[in-house]
């Protein structure tokens, strides 16, 4: 039997830093992630001496394994509870989700969650894209040329097939974010885009084109989560976790059980019965957007729209200001950046933004729960955690 | 460019695998039956995914199956596969049940399509490496 244990308002997030980010040349990943660590320490008000806990994802253009002990050690700090996680991109929820876990559980009172990475001027696009392939099975996914792209491209080719799901609105994806980012300081690409750009964008690998890809970028950026007892000692706008959940349905892309529906459904129903609260509850969202089809399906399985309906829905304008749920108000991996496992992080960030109500020209009105999903390896890793302000506890 | 960056990663076989990949070379495809609760498949593992039994028997496939989805590539994942650029990456729904990941010999994707049936063809990559590839059938 299942017990109902729950984080709910246990634990805050009361810093958020980030480097700078696109194209960053001469920085190395731990630099970048030390950047961002300091901005978010004096977000928070906070002497890096309170932080007793380290989670990062690991970087491509690092040689270190232990990315999160390299880190500790370029910040001179000795923390007493320290992860490198490695879920892919689902990396950005899990570490939030396992820090605030740590953090109630007494693992650790105040943990930083950073990653960087330099995946454009770092490494060369070939490398990044091979970096991405390694780490696909050598033996029955590799041999045949087939990188993460594919796999993700092959279920938006299914989804495609079963519901009629359009390349013009996998396209609108990429036209909204673009919008979204072009309000958002710091955006890699800020030039407004049609769906036709996208469509006569080079093809990449069927359904997408390059424009229906996320970007490759440099930048870093860190979270610093504690105890809700002593959130208020750092900031008058704590951002609570209320829900987590994670679910991990496959390593190949040929058992995925269901190449249209994935486990997006299962972490998402955990996160939201843990929060109290549904998809109709939620005001704004940042959910992982490496391909455009990706967030059509991720809407239907985290609940937004019905199963199928995610094309109509990103077409009628339900991701942006005004509609059903606003989407990745920074413009996301597709316009905002995307330095690899990082990428995600900057999703947290701009939630937390939100419901801190400092977006400014970007504010979602009144927003109180924000919802990010993260995810990867060709939807084998799926984390989702629900924020809230105060007035939600 | 460092020569290693430009060769093509072959399969490895491993404890789990290795008659698999023999297999291959001989133009067979095999795959695991479960003996206790009648489970194929095709990921080679000491164990049934469905049942847990070790006992396990291969038997080729017949090489007969459909395209469950796919996906043209036109920019190649690294340098190794620039030549091969544009290929067809396809999902395979084997006729035995299990589903497998594979490339499609030659390049006529205009007649590429979903639930079609494909059949086996091995493809030698290397002096001693072979693949488990898949042609369109044609009437």
């Amino acid at each position: 039997m299942r017990t109902n244990r729950s984080l709910r308002g246990k634990v805050a997030i009361v810093g958020i830093g980030q480097s700078p980010s696109g194209r960053v040349p001469g920085r190395s990943p731990l630099d970048l992630t030390a950047d961002a660590t300091l901005k978010a320490l004096a977000d928070a008000g906070m002497d890096k001496s309170e932080i007793d806990g380290v989670l990062t994802g690991n970087a491509f253009a690092s040689s270190f394994h232990r990315f999160s002990i390299a880190l500790s050690e370029y910040l001179n700090i000795q923390p007493s509870y320290s992860n490198t996680l490695q879920v892919s991109g689902a990396t950005a929820g899990a570490a939030i989700n396992t820090a605030a876990a740590a953090i109630h559980a007494g693992l650790a009172d105040t943990v930083l969650v950073a990653c960087g990475d330099s995946l454009l001027t770092g490494m060369t696009p070939d490398m990044a894209i091979r970096a991405m392939t390694e780490s696909r099975d050598q033996q029955y996914e590799m041999p045949f040329g087939i990188p993460v792209a594919n796999t993700f491209a092959m279920t938006a080719q299914r989804h495609m097939k079963e519901y009629g799901t359009t390349s013009e609105q996998l396209a609108q994806v990429a036209v909204t974010f673009r919008e979204h980012a072009r309000r958002t300081p710091g955006a890699q690409k800020t030039e407004p885009i049609t769906i036709d750009d996208v469509l006569n964008s080079k093809m990449v690998t069927t359904p997408y084109h390059k424009l229906d890809c996320s970007l490759i970028s440099d930048g870093a950026a860190a979270l610093i989560l504690t105890s809700a007892e002593r959130a208020r000692e750092y900031t008058n706008e704590p951002v609570y976790i209320l829900g987590g959940g994670e679910f991990y349905s496959h390593e190949h892309i040929f058992l995925m059980p269901d190449l249209t529906q994935t486990g997006a459904v299962q972490s998402a129903q955990k996160a939201y019965d843990m929060a109290g609260i549904s998809a109709d509850d939620i005001d704004v969202a940042g959910i992982y957007d490496c391909f455009t089809g990706t967030v059509i399906m991720m809407l239907e399985d985290l609940g937004f729209c019905k199963k199928g309906e995610g094309g109509a829905f990103v077409e009628s304008g339900q991701i942006t200001y005004g509609g059903k749920i606003p989407t990745n108000t920074h413009g996301g991996m597709l316009s905002y950046a995307h330095p690899g496992i990082p990428a995600a992080w900057f999703h947290f960030i701009e939630v937390v933004r939100q419901l801190r109500g400092s977006c400014g020209e970007r504010q979602v009105a009144g927003a109180e729960h924000g919802l990010v999903h993260t995810l990867g390896a060709g939807f084998s890793t799926q984390a989702t955690t629900i924020l809230g302000t105060q007035s939600t506890l | 460019m460092n020569s290693q960056l430009i060769e093509k990663p072959l399969p490895i076989a491993d404890g789990d695998s290795e008659a698999f990949w023999e297999g291959i070379k001989t133009g067979k495809l095999l795959l695991q039956h479960c003996c206790e609760c009648n489970h194929v498949q095709y990921y080679q593992q000491r164990i049934c995914r469905q049942c847990q039994s070790e006992n396990l028997q291969h038997r080729a496939a017949s090489g007969r199956g459909t395209i469950h989805s796919y996906s043209v590539v036109y920019r190649a994942p690294g340098p190794a596969f620039k030549l091969d650029v544009p290929y067809a990456v396809l999902l395979i729904d084997l006729e035995e049940g299990p589903r497998m990941i594979s490339s499609l010999v030659g390049k006529d994707f205009d007649a590429l399509d979903f639930d079609i049936p494909v059949k086996l063809k091995t493809v030698q990559i290397a002096d001693d490496s072979y693949l488990p590839c898949f042609e369109l059938v044609t009437e």
